[in-house]
């Protein structure tokens, strides 16, 4: 270790050297003095050999090129219905690195060591929130750098990796430098300063990425939208390990090329970036205790728990999030994808998850459901449709390579409809043996039909009966005059909706129309969420899988007592087992 | 003998040092992976480098002079294969499975130590000290007992009884019985006599042996042939429908199959059962392609009624794609996993 660092030295004194040199010829490389805090001079990797590179192509035509493309300029077949689209490697511009703004990342074919090799790393993890999958398990570590190889030196066309005239690699000194504490003070020095450093403009007041969501574009004209801090392990450089604050301190300092996110080396101290990072880390998404949600390793995101509970309280349902009794209430993550089973398709879902609480009483049950959506929508006029019409001719866009119309390229141009939210139960429930649900989408027919509610951004709150997939809805006005909307607020790039509606009676309801809830039943339940702002209408909507819906009975009696009664018992029968082995004992000796 | 004791001693030691470590993440839970496909036989190897690294360790031990009860040893073994099972196996195996293989383990512990009457005796030995209580240790370890056990059983009496909202276990009906013709866009294909259209040689004849020499090779990666490249310009037949078959499914597919045909796809992590995985050798390499062409056309909408539970998201392609696009992913996929489809002779 001593011996690599005296080494390391001598480079940068020689790298030091090299920069007196070239100031002579009045070139733009920095000198030694200018490198920011935390980074030092770095020296290009030699190239790979012409045998890896040949065996990358290989890998590359196998796995890579349906998104990347043949040329590497990211338009492969896949990349039109893709958002993020896939990288152009053609410019050389690679996000996630250790090296300064604008740099070439840290690539070395022979070397795949954490932190020493960037591009190796991001094949390895992927980059979540975005299509690229973690390559662990399935290339093996070899066939990664082979690929890499390939990729370096032929597909980047602008940049050479070698070259020494045109490149410098300023590089961050993560491994050398220590995190600080987390501690309250850090957290708010951290909060100033990404108001100070306007962070906030973009990211957000609350970091939810509502700030500045529909004018930002990337190197190549494309839509991106700034990260939402509260899903960390949704961020590009989160490498499988999304509570990490080192990973953001990186991020920060080095900035994402080919995006707005700059770097913040020159004007932020190593202390100032470890305490924004710290903040940033504390925003995302924690438990009831504050520690960090466990990680699904398959799929890189919140592990999920089908049951979303529901306490019971006495008296009126408290509409006050403060309220203890939502504070308490389990909060369930429920992760959301895209319709893609029906026209027209949702292929970029901008929701990719909801939280939701439950608690009920004798006579309501209420959901509240928050998301993060970075814009309020609100259709402007009245909306072409009636509320319960199901086959809505909404755009699915053409997807052709190059061409105007194609999704990732019209992100913003949209016409506006509403943001909303929709909890789909099944009606008679009780009839269908487990496991069988009703048909996912809308209800399989008129004999088990299932019972939607459904918000809209425009305040309207409807109750739906649904017979199919393609069968318009139909609407339950005898059942919307039981309901009531008790929260509905979007603020700073969160929904907060609350919905009650009764429990289910024969009285006063339709027990071939209305989900009747009961406690201690398991009732399946599915999710759908619209973005007004992402085209979303009709079955254009993000859609969660089946959960279940569960009320939490109050504790019978009977849970007190039986262990009881069993301790007692177990008392007797060690007492029986001792004075046979006494008894017997006896017997032998006498 | 010595040597190889404490070669399994060694082995033994590092290889439980290692599962400590990466239980408890002091090394990355990712040092040793559990490889999709082969997962059993890696558990099974596994198991026996125990079995053998304690035998080692207890031979050592018992050379040292310093040997662990019979009595200890067995209920050691158990307890660390109920937290092998437990910790080590991802994804995480029901209890009721772990609960049978609990049971088959602890009689097969019951074997080792009752092999022969002295065994048995040196194992009941310690048992039969406590009940005794002949020295102040052994009356003061059958107080507590006495005072413990009630305790212990009553509160997991008591944590039994409370209301639990646990997910309920769903069944699925993995490969429902196929029809025995479908209808896509007008026309009906008897699944026992089509044929995928596109499996044919640059020559455009229907043939099975080419096909199967051009897919991708088993092995890690699965890469393609070095010479069968469907990307090459010039290739014909399989491999230029191979290619075309790929377009589709990476702007159609992969979005819950995944870029590796793995069900691990960008919206993957949101449904539940996860989408099916291709390259497990349960699903599409134990199919015919008409099966495959019939589930891909009718999607889980299309489900018979024994495929249940019916949560399925899987779109009825024939309102997306084409008779020929059909046929044509279908291809691409058993070219992508290296697999060769079932056929009927």
């Amino acid at each position: 270790m001593m011996e690599r660092t005296t080494q390391k030295a001598g480079f940068l004194t020689a790298a030091a050297f090299g920069v007196l040199l070239g100031a002579g010829f009045g070139s733009m490389v920095a000198s030694a003095q200018d490198v920011p805090e935390g980074f030092k001079k770095g020296d290009l990797a030699p190239p790979p050999s012409a045998e890896m590179i040949e065996a990358g192509k290989r890998v590359y035509f196998t796995k890579c090129v349906w998104c990347h493309g043949v040329d590497g300029a990211g338009e492969g077949p896949g990349a039109d219905r893709l958002w993020p689209r896939p990288r152009n490697f053609n410019q050389g511009t690679f996000k996630i690195r250790h090296t300064a703004s604008g740099e070439l990342p840290l690539f070395d074919a022979k070397k795949p060591t954490e932190g020493q090799n960037d591009l190796f790393e991001t094949v390895t993890h992927g980059l979540p929130g975005s299509a690229m999958p973690p390559w662990e398990g399935i290339l093996t570590e070899e066939q990664r750098l082979q690929v890499l190889s390939f990729v370096t030196t032929e597909l980047v066309k602008d940049r050479q990796f070698t070259d020494k005239e045109t490149e410098t690699q300023t590089v961050l000194k993560l491994g050398e430098l220590q995190p600080k504490q987390a501690t309250e003070e850090s957290i708010k020095r951290g909060s100033e300063l990404v108001v100070e450093k306007k962070c906030v403009e973009c990211h957000g007041m609350e970091g939810r990425g509502d700030g500045n969501a529909f004018n930002l574009k990337d190197d190549w004209g494309f839509s991106i939208q700034p990260a939402d801090w509260h899903k960390c392990w949704n961020f590009r450089g989160s490498r499988q390990d999304p509570y990490n604050v080192r990973n953001i301190f990186r991020t920060f300092s080095t900035g994402i090329n080919g995006t707005p996110m700059p770097s913040f080396a020159d004007n932020t101290s190593v202390d100032e970036r470890w305490d924004i990072a710290n903040f940033v880390n504390s925003l995302c998404e924690r438990d009831a205790l504050g520690n960090p949600l466990p990680i699904d390793p398959l799929t890189d995101k919140p592990k999920i728990n089908f049951v979303i509970p529901s306490d019971p309280v006495e008296g009126e349902i408290p509409t006050d999030l403060e309220n203890e009794a939502w504070q308490k209430a389990p909060k369930r993550y429920v992760a959301m994808g895209g319709q893609i089973t029906h026209k027209p398709r949702n292929f970029v879902n901008r929701i990719d998850d909801i939280w939701v609480r439950s608690l009920y009483n004798d006579q309501h049950i209420v959901y509240l459901v928050e998301w993060d959506d970075r814009t309020k929508s609100v259709a402007e006029g009245k909306l072409p449709w009636a509320p319960t019409e199901v086959n809505i001719d909404v755009k699915e866009q053409d997807p052709k390579t190059g061409e105007e119309g194609s999704i990732a390229a019209h992100q913003n141009n949209y016409t506006v409809y509403n943001d909303a939210i929709a909890i789909q139960t099944a009606v008679k429930w009780k009839e269908l043996p487990a496991p069988i649900k009703p048909r996912y989408l809308f209800g399989t027919n008129e004999q088990f039909p299932v019972d939607i509610v459904k918000w809209e951004a425009d305040g309207s709150l409807h109750a739906f009966l649904g017979t199919g997939w393609d069968q318009d809805f139909q609407q339950r006005y005898d059942y919307e005059e039981n309901m009531k909307l008790l929260k509905a607020e979007w603020k700073n790039g969160r929904w907060y909706v609350m919905i009650q509606r009764p429990v289910g009676n024969k009285e006063d309801q339709d027990y071939d129309e209305d989900t009747f809830f009961e406690v201690g039943q398991y009732i399946p339940t599915v999710f759908f969420a619209w973005d007004g702002h992402n085209g979303d209408a009709g079955r254009k909507m993000a859609v969660s899988a089946f959960y279940y819906t569960f009320m939490n009975p109050p504790i019978p009696q009977e849970t007190y007592i039986y262990p009881v009664v069993i301790a007692v018992g177990v008392v007797l029968l060690e007492g029986w087992v001792l004075t046979r082995r006494a008894n017997k004992k006896k017997g032998k000796t006498l | 003998m010595k040597a190889l004791m404490s070669l399994g001693a060694l082995i033994g030691v590092a290889g439980l040092l290692l599962l400590g470590g990466m239980t408890f993440d002091i090394v990355p839970s990712t040092t040793i992976r559990l490889v999709e496909g082969y997962m059993p036989m890696q558990l099974l190897f596994e198991v026996g480098c125990y079995v053998m690294g304690f035998a080692g360790l207890s031979y050592i031990l018992n050379a040292m002079g310093i040997g662990i009860p019979r009595f200890w040893q067995g209920i050691g073994f158990w307890a660390f294969f109920l937290l092998y099972l437990k910790y080590r196996v991802y994804p995480p195996i029901p209890f009721s499975v772990r609960a049978m293989y609990g049971t088959v383990s602890l009689v097969a512990v019951f074997m080792w130590v009752s092999a022969n009457e002295e065994d048995w005796n040196k194992f009941k030995q310690p048992i039969m000290n406590v009940l005794d209580a002949q020295t102040g240790m052994n009356k003061l370890l059958r107080y507590a007992y006495l005072v413990i056990l009630p305790i212990l059983i009553g509160g997991f009496s008591y944590n039994a009884m409370m209301p639990k909202s646990e997910e309920p276990i769903e069944l699925r009906t993995v490969h429902p019985a196929p029809p025995a013709s479908t209808k896509v866009h007008g026309k009906t294909y008897t699944l026992q006599t089509s044929q995928n259209p596109y499996r044919v040689n640059p020559e455009g004849k229907y043939d099975q042996e080419y096909t199967n020499a051009n897919i991708v090779e088993q092995g890690m990666g699965r890469l393609m042939k070095p010479n069968a490249n469907p990307w090459d310009e010039n290739s014909q037949g399989y491999l230029k429908y191979v290619r075309e078959g790929g377009e589709i499914f990476f702007q159609n597919c992969h979005f819950c199959h995944g870029d590796n045909l793995n069900g691990r796809g960008l919206h993957a992590f949101a449904f539940n059962p996860i989408p099916a995985n291709f390259t497990d050798p349960g699903t599409i390499a134990q199919l015919q392609e008409t099966f495959i062409f019939w589930r891909v056309s009718k999607g889980g909408i299309g489900l018979p009624n024994e495929g249940f539970p019916w949560a399925s998201v899987m779109p009825p392609w024939e309102q997306h794609l084409t008779v020929d696009e059909i046929w044509k992913v279908i291809l691409f996929e058993y070219w992508h996993t290296g697999y060769y489809p079932r056929t009927w002779d």
